[in-house]
C-alpha cells in the first residue's frame, strides 16, 4: 500500500530516503542495521550530521532547531530514519530534556544547554529511577537541599543507559519532603564531573555494559541548573515521559530486523530446503509482519486523529508502546531461531580460530540481542504499567 | 499405578540437593563462571564420591548400576542450582554412548574413569552445517584394520573444553558410525567457546585424527536413544530451574514493594505467577513421561519413545519460555542484571529449548510420526 500519502508527503519521503543515504555515512548505517554496538563517536557522528541540516531535533520550536512540521512529516522523517538503519538521535537530549528546557526553562537555560543539546555536544544522561523508585518513580528519595545559591545533592540513581558516556545528567530530586510525594520533586540538571558524582556499571545478561548506577553524595549544584520552578519536577517528568512514549513502537527498525531474519533464513539449510521453506518457521514469521502492519496502521490512524487537530491523551499510544515492544522482543527471538545451535555461543565477532568455519551473520548478536531486548517490556513505563493505562481509559474505574 | 519417586531416588536427591546448597550458592557459582575453566573440578570430586558420574553404568564397569530414573533425579537437582560441570556431556551423552554401542572391553575401558572422574567425554556430533540434524555427518572415518582415522569440523560440543576423549559421529560404509578420540591426539584441534548461560562448548577440528571405532554396525539408532535420553535429563533440568525460577519470582512478588505495597497485591501479577505454576505443573508431568518412556524402553526397541520424548521436550521448551520471560518481567530492571540470580536461570532456560533441536523441528518431527493419540480412539465412524 503505497498510495497513502499526498504527493507533496511522497516527495518528502523521497528526499529524506536520499538524504540519509547519502549523507549518514554508509558504515555507520551497516552496522547498525546487522546489530552490532555502535560507539559514543558513531552516535555523535550521526546526530551532528543530523543536526546540521535541521533534522535531530525536529519535535523542538523552530526557534531551537526544530521544524514547523505536520504530524505525518514527522512520521516520515522517523519512519525512513528507521529503514535506512539510521542511528536515532540520543533519546535523551532530543526527545527528553530538550523538549522540558524548551517548553519550560528560562530563556537563560535554554541559551545555556539547548544548542549544544541538538548538536550532541553535550550528552545527557536520564536520572530519574531509584533503586526504590521504578514504576512508583514518584517515591524518589534523592534529595537536594537548597543552601544559599546551591542544592546539595544526595542519593542514588540507577539504570542509567549509556551513563558512562554522561557529560549532564538531567534529574528528578525531593526538594521538599512533607508534601504528597508527587508535589516535592524538581527537575534539575547536574554536570557529571561534579565532586561526589560517581558512576559504577551495572551489568546485564547480555553480557554488555549499557547501564550504570550513579552515586550522589553532597554534590553541589548551582541554584540556576533548576529547570522551571523547584517543585514541579513530577508535571515536566510527566511531559517528558508523554514524548519518550512516541516513536518507541518502531516500527520502521522492526522492518529491517524482520527483513535481515527473513534473508538469513532464505541462506539456512534445513534437511528439507532452506529454513524461509519450513512451513512453521515461515508461518510464524508471516504472522509477525502480519502483527507489525496492524501495528503500523494503528500508528498511521493516531497519526491521522493528530493530523486532524486533536491533542487529546490518547490511549492508543499505550497500544503503540505495549504491542511494539513485545514485537521487538518476537523478531529477536525468530533471528536467534534462524541460527537455531549457532546462536548459542556468546562471541564477540564472527571470526574463529584458523581452519574454523566462519560463524554465520548474526551469530555474535542474535541472542544478546533477545536478552537485551527483555528491556523494551520494562522500562519506558512497563507493560502492566500501559496495560493500566489503557484499562484505566477504557473502563474509568 | 505409582508416579512417586522410590526410596531410594528420594534420598538421592537429598543428598544431591544438601551438596550443592551447602557448596554452590549463587555467589559461588558467578565467581566459578568468572574462571577460566568455568567449573569446579572440586565438585566433580565430590560428584564422583557420592557416585553421581558412574550413576547409570552397570557394576561391573565401575558403575553404580542404576539407570535413567536415577539421573533424572540428579539433573533436576542441578537445573535448580544451575550447576556448571559437564555432567550431561560426560556421563549422559558421551557414557550413554559408549556404554550403547562400545564392546564389553570398550566399556570396561572407558566407563571406569567416568565413574571415577578421572575421564571426561564429549559427542561430537553437530557440525557447522548440520543445524540439528545428527543422521548423516559430513565428518569422514578411513577405517583401515583395527584402526580409523577421522577428517572434519564438530560444532557446538558440550564439554568439549573438558573432554579426555570425545565420541566422534562419522560417516562409514554408508552409515553412521561412532569413534573414540583421544583429545590430545595427533589432529585434534579444539577451539572452546562459552555459551550464553556459561556452559562451555567448542568447536573441533579432526584432520587424519586417529580414532578408534566403538563397536561395529551402523550408530543411527543408538545416537537416537542417547539423544532421546540427553531430552530427557534436560527435561528434568528444565523442570529444576524452573522450579528454583517460580520460587524466586513468588517470593520477588512479596518482597518488593511499590505504590507503598508488596508488587504482588497486584491480582494481574498474582495471575500469571498462577499461570506459571500451572505451566510449571505441566512440564514436570511431562519431563515425568519421558522419563518413563526412557525407562521403559529397557532394550532399546520402544516404538513410542521418540515420539513420547519428542512430546515431552515441546512442553518443557514452551514452559521454559514462558517462565523465563515471565520471571525477568515481573523482577523489572533487576531482573536483567548478571547480579542477580533470575537472570542466569533465564539464560539456561532459554538455551535449553534449542540444545539438540528446536521447537519447530520437534513439533514437525512429532507431526511426521502421527502425533500421540490415534485416530480410532474416537468411535466415530
Ligand atoms: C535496560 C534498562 C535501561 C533503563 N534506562 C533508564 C535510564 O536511562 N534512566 C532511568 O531513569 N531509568 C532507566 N530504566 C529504568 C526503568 O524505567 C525501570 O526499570 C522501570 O521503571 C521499572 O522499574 P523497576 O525495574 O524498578 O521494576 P518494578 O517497578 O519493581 O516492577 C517490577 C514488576 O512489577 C510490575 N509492577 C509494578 N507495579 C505494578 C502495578 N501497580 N501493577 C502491575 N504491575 C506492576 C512491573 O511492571 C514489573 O513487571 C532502565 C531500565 C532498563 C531495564
Amino acid at each position: 500500500m503505497d498510495n497513502l500519502l499526498s504527493k507533496e508527503e511522497l516527495e518528502f519521503a523521497q528526499h529524506m530516503r536520499e538524504f540519509y543515504r547519502t549523507e549518514i555515512p554508509e558504515d555507520i548505517r551497516r552496522r547498525n542495521a546487522i546489530g552490532e554496538e555502535l560507539s559514543k563517536e558513531d552516535m555523535v557522528t550521526s546526530m551532528q550530521i543530523l543536526n546540521k541540516h535541521g533534522y535531530a531535533v525536529p519535535n523542538w520550536p523552530v526557534e531551537w532547531g526544530g521544524q514547523d512540521w505536520t504530524p505525518v512529516q514527522r512520521h516520515i522523517w522517523l519512519e525512513e530514519m528507521q529503514l535506512a538503519s539510521v542511528p536515532a538521535p540520543l533519546a535523551f537530549n532530543a526527545s527528553m530534556v530538550g523538549p522540558v528546557i524548551a517548553t519550560f526553562g528560562s530563556q537563560e537555560i535554554k541559551e545555556r544547554f539547548l544548542p549544544k543539546t541538538a548538536n550532541l555536544d553535550i550528552w545527557w544522561s536520564q536520572g530519574f529511577s531509584e533503586p526504590d523508585a521504578g514504576s512508583d518513580l514518584a517515591s524518589l528519595k534523592t534529595t537536594a537541599v537548597k543552601q544559599g545559591d546551591k542544592y546539595i545533592v544526595n542519593g542514588q540513581k540507577t539504570w542509567t543507559t549509556l551513563g558512562q558516556y554522561g557529560d549532564w545528567i538531567f534529574m528528578l530530586v525531593r526538594t521538599d519532603p512533607n508534601v504528597k510525594k508527587q508535589a516535592g520533586i524538581s527537575f534539575l540538571l547536574i554536570d557529571m564531573r561534579t565532586p561526589g558524582v560517581t558512576v559504577r556499571p551495572i551489568q546485564l545478561i547480555d553480557g554488555g555494559h549499557e547501564v550504570n548506577e550513579v552515586f550522589f553524595e553532597n554534590v553541589e549544584v548551582p541554584v540556576e541548573n533548576l529547570v522551571g520552578e523547584e517543585n514541579k519536577g513530577w508535571t515536566y517528568a510527566k511531559f517528558l515521559l508523554g514524548n519518550e512514549r512516541t516513536g518507541i513502537a518502531r516500527i520502521g527498525a522492526s522492518k529491517v530486523a524482520l527483513a535481515r531474519v527473513k534473508a538469513y533464513a532464505a541462506t539456512t539449510r534445513t534437511p528439507r530446503g532452506t529454513l524461509l521453506q519450513d512451513p512453521l518457521f515461515s508461518a510464524r514469521l508471516t504472522k509477525v509482519e502480519a502483527e507489525l502492519t496492524a501495528l503500523e496502521f494503528t500508528q498511521l490512524r493516531i497519526l491521522s486523529t493528530q493530523a486532524a487537530g486533536s491533542d487529546k491523551p490518547d490511549p492508543r499510544s499505550s497500544v503503540l508502546k505495549l504491542r511494539g515492544s513485545k514485537l521487538q522482543q518476537d523478531i529477536t527471538e525468530l533471528l536467534v531461531d534462524v541460527l537455531g545451535p549457532q546462536a548459542l555461543d556468546f562471541v564477540d565477532s564472527r571470526e574463529v580460530a584458523d581452519g574454523f568455519t566462519t560463524l554465520p551473520p548474526g551469530a555474535s548478536d542474535a541472542l544478546k540481542a533477545y536478552f537485551n531486548y527483555r528491556k523494551v517490556t520494562i522500562y519506558g513505563g512497563s507493560s502492566e504499567v500501559q496495560r493500566s493505562i489503557i484499562s484505566k481509559a477504557l473502563l474509568g474505574l | 499405578m505409582d508416579l512417586e519417586l522410590t526410596d531410594v531416588q528420594q534420598e538421592l536427591g537429598s543428598t544431591v540437593a544438601r551438596l550443592l546448597k551447602t557448596k554452590y550458592d549463587a555467589g559461588t557459582r558467578e565467581a566459578l563462571l568468572a574462571t577460566d575453566r568455568g567449573w569446579s573440578e572440586e565438585m566433580w570430586n565430590q560428584y564422583a564420591e557420592i557416585g553421581l558420574l558412574g550413576l547409570p553404568f552397570a557394576e561391573e564397569h565401575g558403575g553404580a548400576g542404576m539407570g535413567f530414573a536415577e539421573v533424572a533425579v540428579v539433573m533436576e537437582e542441578f537445573g535448580r542450582a544451575l550447576v556448571l560441570e559437564p555432567y550431561l556431556p560426560t556421563v549422559v551423552l558421551g557414557g550413554g554412548l559408549v556404554d550403547a554401542v562400545g564392546t564389553d572391553e570398550q566399556k570396561s575401558q572407558v566407563l571406569p574413569g567416568v565413574a571415577e572422574g578421572t575421564t571426561f567425554l564429549a559427542f561430537a556430533g553437530q557440525e557447522p552445517n548440520s543445524r540439528y540434524d545428527l543422521t548423516s555427518p559430513a565428518t569422514t572415518a578411513a577405517v583401515s584394520g583395527d584402526g580409523a582415522t577421522l577428517t572434519g569440523e564438530k560444532s557446538g560440543v558440550l564439554g568439549g573444553d573438558a573432554a579426555t576423549q570425545f565420541v566422534v559421529s562419522a560417516a562409514v560404509d554408508g552409515g553412521v558410525g561412532l569413534f573414540l578420540v583421544d583429545a590430545q591426539a595427533e589432529g585434534v584441534t579444539v577451539d572452546v567457546r562459552t555459551q550464553a548461560d556459561g556452559l562451555k562448548t567448542a568447536s573441533v577440528l579432526f584432520e587424519n585424527a586417529p580414532a578408534t571405532r566403538l563397536g561395529t554396525g551402523d550408530a543411527s539408532d543408538a545416537i537416537a536413544r542417547v539423544i532421546d535420553t540427553a531430552n530427557a535429563a534436560l527435561a528434568a533440568e528444565a523442570v529444576g530451574a524452573m522450579s528454583a525460577s517460580l520460587k524466586m519470582t513468588a517470593e520477588y512478588l512479596h518482597t518488593r514493594e511499590q505504590f507503598g505495597a508488596p508488587i504482588g497485591r497486584n491480582q494481574v501479577l498474582q495471575h500469571r505467577a498462577a499461570d506459571m505454576y500451572a505451566t510449571l505443573e505441566g512440564a514436570k508431568s511431562m519431563a515425568l513421561y519421558s522419563k518413563l518412556a526412557i525407562t521403559q524402553d529397557v532394550d532399546g526397541t520402544s516404538k513410542s519413545r521418540h515420539a513420547d520424548v519428542i512430546a515431552a521436550k515441546i512442553i518443557v521448551d514452551d514452559a521454559a519460555e514462558q517462565i523465563s520471560q515471565e520471571s525477568i518481567q515481573m523482577h523489572g530492571g533487576i531482573g536483567m542484571t548478571m547480579e542477580y540470580p533470575i537472570g542466569h536461570y533465564a539464560k539456561r532456560l532459554t538455551v535449553i529449548p534449542r540444545t539438540f533441536d528446536d521447537e519447530d523441528s520437534l513439533v514437525a518431527e512429532l507431526a511426521g510420526l502421527g502425533g500421540l493419540i490415534e485416530p480410532e480412539a474416537a468411535d466415530v465412524s
